[in-house]
């Protein structure tokens, strides 16, 4: 299935064009208060490849932060689905491991619809990461900076021009309908990539051996106060959860409009929070902040690798970047994995 | 465990035949579903009130023996007290059923003990009538049941019925009082009390979480096989279908993987533990 060909750059903005014409465009914009985002894009110019790995991540497409599942009057329930065909370009090789995951998820046991109908009308156009972020350690997890498969379509930047790795057949009709736009590989190209990719891996700042702390906590050398320690430092804020590209709880709401009238909705919910686990009667499993952080780094360390045989993280390093009390993923494994038990 | 593919988030309605008042704040909501609704005991199902949400309650009735779905339902949050305030002939939505139920048919040509606390009888009547319907199937049969207040002890009637077709029972109340002169104190006093051989015997528990890791505890401390004890957990459900996230304890969903337990599943985890 995969399929190696070659774009020149200055046809990059031509194919996309093209492509847009069929489906909604999104990729990496720079918004007014100069922060990158994934945006629907207006102007194929104002795409932003020149940014940080760890921009929102695009699960919010997949799984948005608010979304109406249906309407209901006197009786009557309308389902609401979206079936808008997007285009996802500029987002990194984590990601599209996270959304292998999230797949995975949603559509085991009882499938998620409302996730099922977005995801079969979305394509990813993913890039390889030559200068990752400080915060990133996809590395040791194999989740990037480059990916062997599960992507529809994989670029690597070669100076001059892009590499465009195929995986899927959905990313194949994107290419097929446009192939005068592409060139047929050289022994140069693979080279340039080869080394592209040695200087990216050598680039990476953070080592962090997930496997190993999984086997510390798994080894019961981590007690509970570890992670009342850890509470310490916890601002109950919920940033890593909705920043996490592969956390997926949600609360369910209805939001009435008028008698009789209204529309329910999922929105994203956080375990870091105190109410999440709290039942009418006051009766509360995780009222311990201690317990809630624990539940958080289990389900990731423990509870993914038990059931899908995967981490539940895929390295993007973005709870690094918003945790204000410094108690990530990157700073808890390593923790574990050397033995450091004090709470600073 | 199968796939299902339908929409399982959007309820199917259901309207309210009859509403029985138990005590001072539970009532016995009879309910009739529009769709076939076939289910076991265990089982639960998602209740829903448009504008008002969505609660996990546990059915108490029997499928194929009760006409209608029977939901016990105490006044105790904000969903609750909206269902309290519904009356005959009006419209519910419900989803379901959820969740895996008891393994009775294990338990066939054993002696069976069921322990209850408070509202803790509703999720285990349906089993209950399952066995008594079929008492020939298995040996002793014993119920200890704990409330609070006489009052407060629920579905006497099916009691009385279970006692005539010899069903040992130890009924409890917290203290002596001028209408209460049999039983007081907890539940875990009297599980030896019951005439059966506990080595061998399967025991279903339902009632507050004190309560089930106490009796837990205490039935394997007696000698019963820690895979022969069963319990219903209950937790904050958004979903019911494993997704919301909401119960997900020590690598299990309560909702799919639960609700029913072994003390073998739950003993070492936090699960029932609050």
């Amino acid at each position: 299935m995969k399929n190696v060909l070659i774009i020149d750059k200055n046809y990059l903005p031509y194919w996309l064009r093209q492509l847009r014409k069929t489906m909604t465009l999104i990729a990496p914009l720079r918004a007014g208060n100069e922060d990158v985002i994934l945006n629907v894009i207006e102007n194929i110019h104002e795409i932003e490849l020149n940014c940080p790995a760890s921009i929102p991540s695009p699960k919010e497409f997949l799984f948005p932060q608010k979304e109406d599942m249906f309407k209901f009057s006197a009786g009557t329930t309308d389902v609401l689905k979206d079936d808008t065909r997007r285009l996802i370009f500029g987002v990194r090789s984590c990601d599209i491991s996270a959304i292998a995951l999230l797949d995975r998820f949603f559509g085991e046991h009882f499938t998620d619809d409302y996730y099922m109908s977005r995801r079969k009308n979305s394509i990813f156009i993913s890039m390889v990461c030559n200068d990752p972020d400080p915060t990133c350690f996809c590395l040791g997890l194999g989740t990037g900076p480059s990916l062997k498969s599960t992507f529809d379509i994989q670029l690597t930047d070669l100076g001059d021009r892009y590499m465009v790795e195929t995986a899927s057949k959905q990313g194949a009709t994107l290419i097929k309908r446009h192939i005068y736009l592409f060139a047929q590989p050289k022994k140069s190209d693979y080279e340039d990539q080869y080394e592209i990719l040695l200087s990216a891996q050598a680039k990476f700042e953070k080592r962090i051996n997930l496997e190993s702390a999984r086997q510390k906590i798994l080894g019961e050398r981590i007690s509970d106060r570890f992670w009342d320690w850890m509470s310490k430092k916890c601002f109950e804020c919920g940033g890593c959860v909705y920043a996490c590209p592969l956390c997926t709880c949600f609360n369910v709401l209805d939001n009435v409009e008028s008698e009789n009238h209204g529309t329910r909705l999922r929105v994203w919910d956080t375990c870091m929070f105190k109410g999440f686990t709290r039942m009418a009667g006051n009766i509360w499993p995780s009222e311990k902040k201690g317990t809630r952080i624990k539940q958080w780094y289990f389900h990731k360390l423990i509870y993914y690798p038990e059931h899908f045989g995967k981490f539940g993280c895929v390295g993007c390093g973005r709870c690094t970047i918003t945790c204000p009390g410094h108690i990530d993923m990157a700073t808890i494994a390593h923790k574990i994995d050397i033995g450091d038990r004090r709470s600073r | 465990m199968k796939r299902i593919t339908k929409d399982i988030y959007l309820p199917s309605m259901a309207e309210i035949v009859e509403i029985i008042n138990m005590t001072a704040n539970i009532k016995l909501f009879k309910i009739k579903p529009r769709r076939l609704f076939p289910y076991k005991p265990g089982e639960f199902i998602m209740l829903s009130l448009w504008g008002k949400g969505e609660v996990p309650i546990s059915i108490t009735s029997t499928y194929g023996f009760h006409t209608y779905i029977e939901l016990c339902i105490k006044r105790v949050g904000y969903i609750t007290s909206a269902i309290h305030m519904l009356s005959p002939s009006d419209e519910i939505g419900i989803r379901g059923p959820f969740g895996n139920s008891f393994p009775i048919e294990k338990a066939k040509g054993k002696d069976i003990i069921f322990v209850t606390g408070g509202l803790g009888i509703a999720p285990l009547r349906p089993l209950i009538h399952s066995v008594m319907n079929n008492k020939k199937q298995f040996k002793k049969v014993a119920l200890v049941c704990g409330s609070c207040t006489p009052p407060e002890i629920l579905f006497k009637d099916d009691i009385n019925a279970w006692q005539k077709k010899r069903m040992q029972i130890i009924l409890t109340c917290e203290k002596k009082s001028k209408d209460w002169d049999g039983n007081t104190g907890l539940v875990t006093e009297y599980l030896n009390t019951p005439k059966i051989s506990f080595k061998d015997a399967f025991a279903f528990i339902c009632g507050p979480p004190v309560m089930i890791a106490l009796t837990m505890e205490n039935l394997h401390g007696m000698g019963m096989n820690e895979n022969h004890i069963f319990t219903s957990l209950e937790a904050h459900m958004k979903c019911g279908v494993g997704k919301c996230g909401h119960c997900y304890v020590d690598g299990k969903y309560i909702c799919t993987e639960g609700p029913v337990f072994s003390y073998a599943e739950i003993k070492d985890r936090r699960l029932y533990k609050h």
